[in-house]
């Protein structure tokens, strides 16, 4: 019975289990800095205690009476951010096509491809606020120079998002154009735009959608649009007034996202099962 | 799918003038990652002949193919097809050199979202204009061409139809007509039918078979099925781990060939079976 409990030799050599000093480190470093900053950054815990009542307090100013004769201006004013937001992108896509697609590994040279990576990666950590801030000494105060701001900080994540799409098409068609003796152009337009291409549009309009969003926050520094109401109401208490734009922008965004989603939708996945006549 | 497609090929449109030699002297491929994928291959595939090149994967049959075209370079040694010396082509030199040498591949490499016609017209690109190609404008030689060599492979109804909407079997037809609208004088085809079905399968083979019966083109096929090489070549090439092992007429090698080509007792798996 002893044999049996406690045999002479483990009758499987399992290989040694390996050490995991380096995780283990890493995680105890990572929930001491966790505590550091909660500790740091003394939030107030007591304000949490008020929390419930006030956000009840100023949802009953804003949606009990909202004042609706402000409609009109607010959809007006929605519709200038609404196209600053489709300006900003259709600038920016443009510029990120034809920026990022070199900058795709197996395109451009490596002499192109860094630079401009290092342009993309420069904009991508500068906020639009700020953008839009340091191009307003030049065009003003106008929607334009939101449409600007938005164009400009786009490039930084799209045209990464372009190199990364062309990037990830798989290598086969473009090698098949290069083997019939294809130019480079011939194999970027050939072997990899037709795969990229809705992918590629996808994103361009999820750019919108985004520029929807962030456009209203321009707003606040007065490049008119919704935001810049927002800002002037909330400075005046008006909150029956914010309380119609909150519903305004709320409605409007989400029934942009819908049907840019639904677009979306179309023409990554809808194309693919699409017969044309003949084909079947 | 019939075996043998109705429609003969109208040779007018698509015949080349005259096949190309192939030679390799003593030529070797080491990749950057320090892969040796060729180890001193010489050889010398005559005008028209039609060869099968048999090994297991990673024995270095897509890189032999490869060093043809000039989609990899050699290492060392020299390669020789037609009047060029691969090796020395550059640029423009090069492309023309592609442009007479066709490649059909195992994933057959459409580009699924453009049409058959778009995808056929890629192989008139080392003779026309880049900025035609690029708007994908086709002049009318250019147009018969493609049209001609559709037909070829049967699949003239599918002309305007998306590449990505076809079967396996359609989409090799349309890769082959994309290589011939080229009129090459060497046809190069990386298993070409390791992606299809068996009867679909012998059907391309004779296809193959059939163009370089018709219009005398040299062929170079990557194969890894021993039947198939039998009975659709006449010369067989056998790579093992970059080494040529076996260079000698496809019908007489038998099993004992084989097994020294793939350095293992033969298995199920190494034969497609006949068609359904």
């Amino acid at each position: 019975m002893s044999a049996v409990l406690a045999p002479a030799r483990p009758r499987v050599a399992a290989p040694p289990r390996p050490r995991r000093l380096a995780v283990r480190t890493a995680q105890l470093v990572t929930g001491a800095v966790v505590l550091a900053a909660l500790w740091h950054v003394h939030l107030d815990w007591t304000g949490l205690r008020e929390l419930p009542g006030d956000v009840v307090h100023y949802l009953r100013l804003m949606f009990a009476h909202p004042d609706w004769s402000k409609l009109p201006y607010a959809l007006q004013q929605t519709w200038v951010s609404v196209q600053m937001a489709w300006l900003g992108a259709l600038l920016g896509v443009v510029v990120s096509t034809v920026l990022g697609i070199p900058a795709a590994q197996g395109v451009g040279p490596l002499w192109l491809r860094l630079p401009l990576r290092a342009v993309f990666a420069v904009i991508r950590a500068v906020p639009e606020v700020i953008i839009a801030i340091v191009i307003l000494t030049v065009t003003g105060l106008t929607p334009f120079t939101g449409a600007l701001a938005l164009a400009i900080g786009g490039i930084g994540t799209h045209a990464k998002w372009t190199y990364e799409t062309i990037e990830a098409v798989p290598g086969g068609t473009a090698e098949a154009v290069r083997a019939a003796g294809g130019t480079l152009l011939e194999t970027a337009r050939w072997g990899l735009w037709p795969e990229a291409a809705p992918e590629l549009l996808s994103l361009a309009l999820y750019r919108f959608e985004l520029n929807v969003r962030t456009s209203a926050i321009l707003g606040l520094i007065g490049v008119g649009g919704v935001g810049d109401l927002l800002t002037g109401y909330t400075q005046y208490r008006q909150w029956d007034a914010v309380g119609v734009l909150i519903v305004v922008v709320v409605v409007v965004t989400m029934a942009i996202d819908a049907v840019s989603g639904a677009l979306r939708r179309r023409i990554t996945k809808g194309a693919r099962a699409r017969v044309v006549d003949g084909t079947e | 799918m019939s075996a043998t497609p109705s429609v003969s090929s109208p040779e007018a449109a698509l015949a080349a003038s005259g096949p190309w030699p192939v030679r390799l002297d003593d030529v070797s491929v080491r990749y950057p990652d320090g892969t040796v994928a060729l180890r001193n291959v010489t050889l010398a595939v005559e005008p028209g002949e039609m060869v099968a090149v048999v090994g297991l994967s990673g024995s270095g049959k897509s890189t032999l193919v490869r060093t043809v075209n000039g989609l990899v370079p050699a290492t060392s040694g020299r390669v020789q097809v037609g009047p060029h010396d691969v090796g020395a082509l550059r640029g423009r030199r090069l492309r023309e050199l592609r442009g007479g040498v066709g490649m059909i591949f195992q994933a057959f490499n459409l580009a699924d979202r453009a049409s058959v016609y778009q995808n056929v017209l890629v192989g008139r690109f080392a003779h026309t204009p880049t900025w035609r190609t690029l708007l994908g404008l086709a002049g009318h030689d250019d147009r018969e061409i493609v049209l001609a060599a559709l037909d070829s492979v049967g699949m003239l109804e599918k002309v305007w139809g998306r590449a990505g909407a076809l079967s396996g079997g359609q989409k090799q037809r349309v890769a082959i007509a994309r290589a011939l609208s080229q009129r090459p004088r060497v046809m190069l085809a990386d298993e070409p039918v390791a992606s299809l079905d068996p009867p679909t399968a012998h059907s391309v083979m004779a296809d193959l078979a059939r163009i370089n019966a018709e219009q005398g083109l040299t062929v170079l096929v990557n194969l890894h099925l021993m039947d198939l090489a039998r009975q659709y070549t006449t010369r067989m090439i056998g790579l093992r781990a970059g080494e040529l092992v076996y260079d000698g007429p496809a019908a007489s090698a038998d099993d004992a060939v084989f097994e020294e080509i793939y350095g293992r007792p033969l298995q199920v798996r190494d034969r497609l079976g006949s068609a359904g």
